[in-house]
């Protein structure tokens, strides 16, 4: 027991002493600090008809740890996954893999330290919540109980079972990031939508938040005698705040059904990590790609030959930026499994045959999405695949490697956009072509500046996935691609911006030059 | 073609230095940079290859800075760093072709520069295979081949040999001896024997700083008349260590003789003929 802390602990210390982590940290206490609104913020993150909660300890303590538990759970596994594939590339695996643990323990090991990379962050949300709760102060005194109980009823199970999830998910898909990714944003999408009709079903609900939403609703029913189409509504909603009715929420007592179904939800982790213990690959990866057919090149290597460097063919002087372009969109579209692309094809497809209205704000949006592990190691590929040495000692290398991996990935995003670029352009609608072209613009550019910023890659697919899932949501001030609103103010607005994230970039790019 | 490097720190933190005042000129041939881990050496390839900055001094190739204008010598370099990955989703060809314009250079006869390369490095075969498919020393061969795409003047090997087998370091060290005519060769290794038959000068390197740089034979006439052998038994080997400067010890009939270094014979000894791993070692441990 004693070297499962030893493990759990180092692990622990080697994943927060990331920059990455840094950045989630401060990125988490911002959001944080936007879950509850200032009294005079003009937005709302829960709501029922036009009513809030009084600012009360209950209402703070669970609003954030709703709040906590539906947000974490979705950026947290972000965040979390990939700890086996790291363990791969370092090798560590493979030194694990000689030594005397059991495939049980060392998943368990990871899932407990993924959960204690979460706990940390929510530790700092629910600090967060009570400093914001004295900061606001409406009166009311603080009670500890109730921020403490809903946090740890509601999100510390979710969050636990995120973790097991992460860990499961790269047992199952192996290398497959990109299908991992996905298959969670239907799975977490799913849990979302999740009604529970019965107190039994409330059991079911991961997130543990439905039951405190229900008896908020019918809390406020109880009042006002509202009905349902005036019901709850989670999320960021704009220029709602001042026209709120305040009601009194106290908190809430859990059924000891639900409190037992919370534990269940840990105990039914713990048995899924036995269960895909079973088929984990130990980091034989000659095995795992003999089955996937991706086969390394075996038996003896022939010797060199002779070679004779003088008698080479001479080569000319071309610094045409051209050929990089070539190459690095041949690397664009290579990277990836290659039945990425024919969902690509059918959301572009879609594009073509679908409402202009649905085309632009809701396939657009999705079909940029599914480019993200091309765009999200753009700019630092060359690191992440330990190739610097080579690139940075080339020709020029700010401004033509730069300038070749930026321009690539845009004609990548115009390509994809193309039948609805084609569409607008021929209806003459010049405004919704450019906001196209100043979207993937600035996708592009956000991908790379995010990539030198936190020298990985997680940080920008969090950022494009929540952009995306409020683009879908239609929360107009993520809406870079002129999906809702294409004006010419927000198309100032982005190219001012796109401007000052390239010059960020280059900065950026050339310290990087400068500090190896 | 020479390469000054004059009075060159890299400084990490107030007081540790990578390299501290560092001076050597590098003339056409061979240069050949021995020295311990940590001793300094990939700090100095990095920062002539361009790709770190010297915190103080100046690198000159052909009287221009190239701290200053790192483009200058980009144009005639090849460098094989000591660790370096590839694309993996890449075939050996395109990878060359990619390289090749990073590096600015192109025109017509490049498929056919880039195809003998492939053929003398006898990876033709595999040239249309992912080059996340190759093994260790594939890939080697794959940095090898990229460092002489450009037709370069001044050429970096940084632990070439690592990933090569025997007679692969030996075809190597004729591949180096053939390109050593007109150009700058800085071969960088943890093998001894890799540099002392092709290196035309030996730099000795140690904690940042110059031990020596001379040819081979000066370098090997600094130890000559100092190496000794003697067998002794295994029990007077630590004792032994204290005393003297033991270069290498082989089994022989349950009893070992020590290869070793010292101003004076003792009893039972044979003098020996110098190489350059004596010398090697007799500056590293002696001096500081």
């Amino acid at each position: 027991m004693k070297f499962l802390f030893a493990l759990i602990k180092y692990d622990y210390l080697q994943r927060t002493r990331s920059y990455t982590f840094l950045i989630t940290l401060c990125a988490s206490l911002a959001i944080a600090y936007t879950f509850v609104p200032a009294p005079d913020a003009n937005y709302s993150t829960m709501r029922i008809g036009d009513y809030i909660g009084e600012y009360n300890s209950a209402w703070f303590g669970y609003v954030t740890a709703i709040m906590t538990s539906v947000f974490l759970s979705l950026v947290g596994f972000y965040l979390v996954s990939s700890s086996i594939k790291s363990d791969g590339i370092t090798k560590v695996g493979q030194i694990v893999a000689t030594t005397g643990i059991s495939n049980f323990k060392y998943l368990l090991i990871k899932s407990l330290t993924n959960f204690m990379v979460l706990l940390t962050l929510m530790s700092i949300i629910f600090l967060m919540s009570i400093a914001l709760f004295l900061l606001y102060n409406d009166g009311f005194d603080l009670k500890l109980i109730s921020f403490i109980k809903p946090y740890l009823v509601i999100a510390l199970p979710s969050l636990f079972f995120i973790s097991i999830l992460a860990v499961v998910f790269e047992v199952i898909f192996r290398k497959y990031t990109v299908l991992q990714n996905v298959l969670f944003f239907f799975c977490f999408a799913s849990l979302l939508v999740f009604r529970p009709k019965t107190e039994v079903q409330y059991g079911l609900d991961v997130f543990g938040s439905k039951i405190i939403t229900d008896h908020l609703e019918e809390t406020v029913k109880e009042i006002k005698s509202l009905d349902d189409a005036t019901g709850l509504t989670i999320g960021y909603v704009l220029g709602t705040q001042n026209a709120s009715k305040k009601f009194t929420f106290t908190g809430f007592d859990f059924p000891s059904s639900f409190l037992f179904s919370r534990l269940l939800l840990i105990g039914v982790s713990i048995a899924l990590i036995w269960v895909v213990a079973l088929f984990f690959h130990r980091f034989d990866y000659k095995s795992i790609a003999n089955v996937k057919g991706t086969k390394k090149i075996t038996g003896q290597l022939n010797p060199l030959k002779d070679l004779n460097i003088s008698s080479l063919p001479q080569i000319a002087t071309n610094y045409s930026i051209a050929p990089m372009i070539k190459m690095e969109l041949l690397m664009l579209f290579r990277k990836g499994k290659r039945w990425l692309w024919i969902v690509n094809f059918i959301g572009m497809l879609l594009l073509v045959m679908l409402p202009l209205k649905v085309s632009h704000q809701i396939v657009l949006p999705i079909l940029w999405f599914l480019q993200v592990h091309r765009l999200s190691d753009l700019a630092i590929k060359e690191n992440l695949h330990n190739m610097h040495y080579f690139v940075f000692s080339s020709q020029a290398p700010l401004k033509r490697l730069l300038g070749s991996q930026l321009i690539s990935a845009i004609v990548l995003m115009l390509i994809v956009a193309s039948p609805l670029f084609v569409r607008y352009a021929f209806m003459g609608e010049i405004a919704q072509v450019l906001a196209i072209v100043i979207g993937g613009l600035f996708l592009v550019l956000l991908s790379a500046i995010m990539g030198l910023i936190s020298k990985g890659k997680k940080l920008f697919e969090v950022v494009f996935f929540l952009v995306t899932y409020a683009n879908i949501n239609t929360i107009p001030f993520v809406d870079y691609f002129g999906g809702i609103n294409a004006s010419t103010k927000t198309s100032i607005i982005l190219g001012i911006l796109i401007f000052l994230i390239s010059l960020a970039t280059l900065m950026l790019r050339k310290r990087q030059l400068v500090q190896l | 073609m020479t390469l000054e490097i004059q009075n060159v720190s890299k400084r990490y933190q107030k007081d540790n230095f990578g390299l501290k005042n560092f001076s050597i000129t590098i003339e056409k041939g061979i240069l050949g940079l021995l020295g311990p881990n940590g001793a300094g050496k990939s700090t100095l390839l990095k920062m002539i290859a361009t790709v770190s900055k010297p915190s103080e001094g100046l690198i000159c190739l052909n009287k221009n800075n190239i701290v200053k204008d790192p483009n200058y010598i980009r144009q005639q370099l090849g460098f094989l760093p000591q660790d370096f990955g590839v694309y993996p989703n890449l075939n050996a060809f395109e990878f060359l072709t990619y390289m090749a314009a990073m590096k600015g250079v192109g025109g017509t006869n490049l498929k056919k520069r880039i195809y003998q390369l492939l053929e003398g490095l006898n990876l033709i075969d595999t040239a249309k295979k992912p080059i996340g498919s190759y093994s260790g020393g594939m890939k080697q061969r794959v940095g090898i081949a990229q460092a002489l795409l450009n037709d370069p003047r001044v050429v970096i090997f940084d632990e070439p040999t690592v990933g090569l087998d025997p007679e692969e370091r030996v075809r190597f060290r004729n591949l180096i001896s053939d390109l050593a005519n007109d150009c700058i060769i800085i071969l960088s290794s943890h093998i001894v024997s890799d540099i002392d038959t092709i290196a035309d000068k030996v730099a000795v390197m140690k904690t940042g700083t110059l031990l020596a740089h001379d040819n081979p034979e000066s370098l090997v006439n600094q130890v000559q008349g100092k190496v000794y052998s003697i067998t002794i038994s295994k029990e007077q080997l630590p004792k032994f260590k204290t005393d003297y400067l033991v270069v290498s010890t082989a089994r022989k009939n349950q009893q070992l003789e020590v290869r070793y270094l010292a101003d004076q014979p003792i009893a039972n000894a044979t003098l020996k003929e110098a190489n350059l791993e004596d010398a090697y070692l007799y500056l590293t441990k002696t001096k500081s």
